[in-house]
């Protein structure tokens, strides 16, 4: 569904006459493939997650590489038409939210990418009653809760109903019950067969949700593969200072011999010992 | 010495119905950490802005109770004046940013120019605090150029720098990394040893779990428990109060496992109970 | 990102100068020609004001600022050298259109004022630090609060530029067109600024809220960071200055009066 070839991404500008040559990448050598696999991308604050989705969105251009989403070759079209394919979650709900309430806001994009207004309003009205904000349809989003903007926003992409999803930190400011509806979206629309990505510091979270972990490292893609490969790698999380679950680090400290992702592994682990 | 009173705190936000707290009574004892846990809009940060008196003096609304901080009653002295005592890390770390300063270094330094410290005394406590929080090698870029987590650590350094006697932390650690929320609940640890008051609004078990001597849960503006992280994530009834306990805790209870009349809430403490094995 | 200061940091005597004593410069810079009203007086004080921003170093910064001003000076000499009520005597015509020497010295007389007057307050703008004047019109018993607003002027005007472009990204990421031909970009534009200015104005409460957390109203006196630019002869430079100022006026008084 995307495709990255041997991408580069700088932050500094290259001086028109001569190339700096002391230009510190934030992406250095990218290649990777996306498939249906619900994806986590993992690392440091810095690490250049960020910047990676905002590049297969079209919202920053590659210096190097070929980046490619649905076939289409990202270099030679515009986010707007891109925003038909692959929808992104902010990371920073007041970075997202633009217009005057919560409805106007959930129907700009599905409108923006040529739903009709009949189908746009069912398919937001959906998104809406899946995070409990039905009731606030009339709200500024701005009078709402970090974490209920944050819902908003995930709505807010949801609807336009696009095959690929990127959610940049989702979890934000969640409370238990925030984090169960945030599970709930990914698991559903990973069943209605879209390509589900994430980017996030919860590793629990990872390991409830995700198949498939990306971790990236100083601009560079450190490991790439199923969560119990990529979580059972002490010395490559060491590097990239990160740490397993906590349900593995207990069946670590524990020595179970099998790598536990989950609260329920460990249990079931547990039970059968 | 009891650093933090709270007698029967009343608060209602200017037109609305429901109380955002409702006799609200707790203590805390001079260089205790205090986590915060329940559910959202539960009445966290409004019991944060309360402990500060940005509730009642820029939250108009009705309020009765007394908060004492410090020896001194909240809503008798300024904002100005209880900055002195009781500092404040909010949610949204950029509203944290004063807006007049261009690099980290002179924003970190703000409090301590209006508080009229020598430019010495100044230099040793950013310094400090910038290190504490491991922005040092940032001091000199401009306070919005900053990212998420890197604004999140600055405004933690813009408090901790005044010395206040108790800190307030509304979720501080939201934007960080694990290695940075680490780091921020170790820096809480280190300065709780010297005498500092600690009350961090948190959602990551875990940490609070290990780090905090008592709970505070709140529930539609009350207080649902206030005691050891033992005690309150041993409850059965937690999912009716709203939150959720450590991992290792729900291991711990799946399996019946105690230690001694409670459930263990550390990594360390279930290892303890479920017993190595090889 | 950007700033708008326009103090370019170089090493320079100028530099070295406290920014009160260059406000006092200023005010004899402005009220001595005006006075005065005599050609000799104003092409010296323009010749002084631009040897001093040479001595600054930042001349060539200046240089763009007369760019801009040179068009008006143009027109202004135009204007009087043809139009000027007192003019007399023809110097050279240019196909039937006539100059006059009262206008032309006339025009040139307020050019001189113009750049002594815009040169002076490069000065100060080139060569000193907004949060070193505003900190040191602090420690003069200036308020704290003012201070406050003109700093934040510097940090918060840049910042607003930057919340366009954060939603001008939230846009795109939902299929709005922002490039191309200028009808749309300006229709992509349009809309934005309502939201920019009220988030905006939205976070104003929260930034009082930032600063008394800060202690910004504790009754003690405020001290700085950064230690004020300590110039060795300040005083007597700002009572040369205000001298200077104060014969000007006494002089012209006394043509009057004679």
């Amino acid at each position: 569904m995307i495709s990255v070839q041997n991408l580069w991404f700088s932050y500094e500008p290259d001086d028109r006459k001569r190339p700096n040559p002391d230009k510190k990448y934030a992406l250095r050598d990218i290649s990777l493939e996306i498939d249906k696999r619900p994806t986590a991308i993992i690392g440091q604050n810095g690490a250049g997650k960020t910047t990676f989705v905002r590049i297969l969105k079209g919202l920053l251009t590659a210096n190097r590489g070929a980046v490619t989403v649905m076939g289409e070759d990202v270099s030679r079209t515009t986010a707007a038409r891109l925003a038909r394919n692959i929808g992104l979650v902010f990371q920073n709900p007041n970075d997202q939210l633009f217009k005057k309430t919560v409805m106007d806001e959930a129907m700009f994009g599905p409108l923006n990418i040529g739903m009709g207004e009949g189908a746009a309003r069912k398919s937001v009205m959906r998104a809406l009653d899946i995070m409990e904000l039905s009731d606030k349809l009339d709200t500024n989003p701005h009078d709402l809760a970090l974490s209920d903007k944050k819902l908003l926003c995930i709505a807010s992409v949801m609807a336009m109903d696009t095959d690929i999803i990127i959610l940049d930190e989702p979890t934000i400011s969640q409370d238990y019950v925030g984090r169960e509806k945030v599970k709930r979206v990914i698991r559903l629309l990973r069943d209605e067969g879209k390509s589900v990505m994430t980017i996030i510091h919860d590793m629990d979270f990872v390991a409830e949700c995700f198949e498939r972990i990306i971790v990236f490292n100083e601009g560079e893609k450190l490991l790439d593969g199923g969560a119990k490969e990529v979580f059972s790698d002490a010395e490559m999380l060491k590097k990239a200072h990160l740490e397993p679950p906590y349900a593995l680090q207990l069946a670590i400290s524990m020595g179970l011999g099998e790598v536990c992702l989950t609260e329920a592994d460990v249990i079931r682990c547990m039970m059968e010992a | 010495m009891k650093k933090v009173i709270v007698e029967n705190l009343k608060y209602r936000y200017p037109a609305m119905k429901q109380l955002a707290l409702d006799e609200i009574s707790f203590e805390v004892e001079e260089g205790e950490k205090i986590g915060v846990i329940g559910r959202n809009s539960s009445g966290k940060s409004t019991l944060c802005q309360a402990l500060v008196g940005l509730t009642p003096h820029f939250y108009k609304g009705t309020y009765g109770g007394r908060v004492i901080v410090d020896g001194l009653e909240i809503k008798h002295a300024t904002v100005s004046e209880a900055a002195l005592k009781v500092g404040i890390v909010f949610q949204n770390p950029f509203t944290q940013v004063t807006g007049a300063k261009l690099t980290v270094y002179e924003e970190v330094a703000f409090g301590l120019e209006n508080m009229g410290l020598s430019r010495a005394e100044m230099i040793e406590k950013v310094d400090r605090a910038l290190h504490l929080l491991n922005i040092y090698p940032f001091r000199n870029q401009n306070p919005f150029s900053l990212s998420g987590g890197q604004m999140q650590r600055m405004a933690i350094a813009g408090i901790i720098a005044m010395r206040p006697s108790i800190i307030v932390l509304d979720e501080p650690t939201s934007q960080l990394d694990p290695q940075g929320t680490e780091e921020v609940f170790s820096a809480m640890d280190e300065l709780s040893a010297e005498g500092m008051t600690v009350v961090i609004v948190e959602h990551k078990m875990e940490k609070v779990a290990q780090y905090c001597d008592k709970i505070l849960v709140m529930k539609d503006g009350k207080r649902a428990a206030f005691d050891t992280p033992a005690k309150v994530f041993s409850r059965d009834d937690l999912s009716e109060l709203g939150v959720c306990a450590p991992v290792y805790t729900n291991i711990c209870k799946a399996l019946g496992k105690k230690e001694g009349a409670y459930y263990p809430v550390t990594l360390a403490g279930a290892a303890r109970v479920l017993g190595a094995r090889r | 990102m950007k700033s708008l200061s326009l103090y370019v940091e170089r090493d320079s005597f100028i530099h070295r100068v406290d920014p009160i004593t260059k406000l006092f410069y200023i005010f004899a810079a402005i009220i001595v020609p005006f006075v005065m009203k005599d050609l000799t007086v104003s092409i010296v004080c323009a010749a002084v004001s631009l040897i001093l921003l040479a001595v600054g170093k930042v001349l060539r910064n200046a240089i763009t600022v007369f760019a801009c001003l040179f068009l008006i000076m143009i027109t202004i000499f135009l204007i009087q050298a043809l139009a000027n009520i007192n003019n007399a005597t023809v110097v050279f015509s240019i196909s039937g259109i006539h100059f006059y020497a009262e206008g032309m010295i006339n025009g040139v007389k307020i050019i001189m004022r113009m750049t002594d007057m815009v040169a002076a307050f490069l000065i100060l703008i080139l060569t000193t630090k907004p949060s070193d004047l505003v900190e040191d019109l602090i420690r003069a018993g200036f308020s704290p609060r003012i201070g406050y607003v003109i700093m934040s002027i510097f940090q918060i005007v840049p910042h607003m530029a930057g919340a366009i472009d954060v939603i001008t990204d939230a846009q795109r990421a939902r299929g709005v067109e922002t490039k191309g031909s200028l009808p749309v970009r300006i229709k992509a534009f349009l809309p934005l600024l309502g939201p920019v200015v009220l988030n905006s104005f939205m976070n104003t409460k929260e930034r009082a809220m930032a600063l008394e957390v800060r202690a910004f109203d504790a009754k003690n006196k405020k001290s700085f960071l950064n230690e004020a630019v300590n110039f060795r002869h300040a005083m007597a430079y700002r009572v040369l200055f205000v001298l200077l100022a104060v014969s000007a006026v006494a002089w012209r008084a006394g043509g009057v009066l004679l």
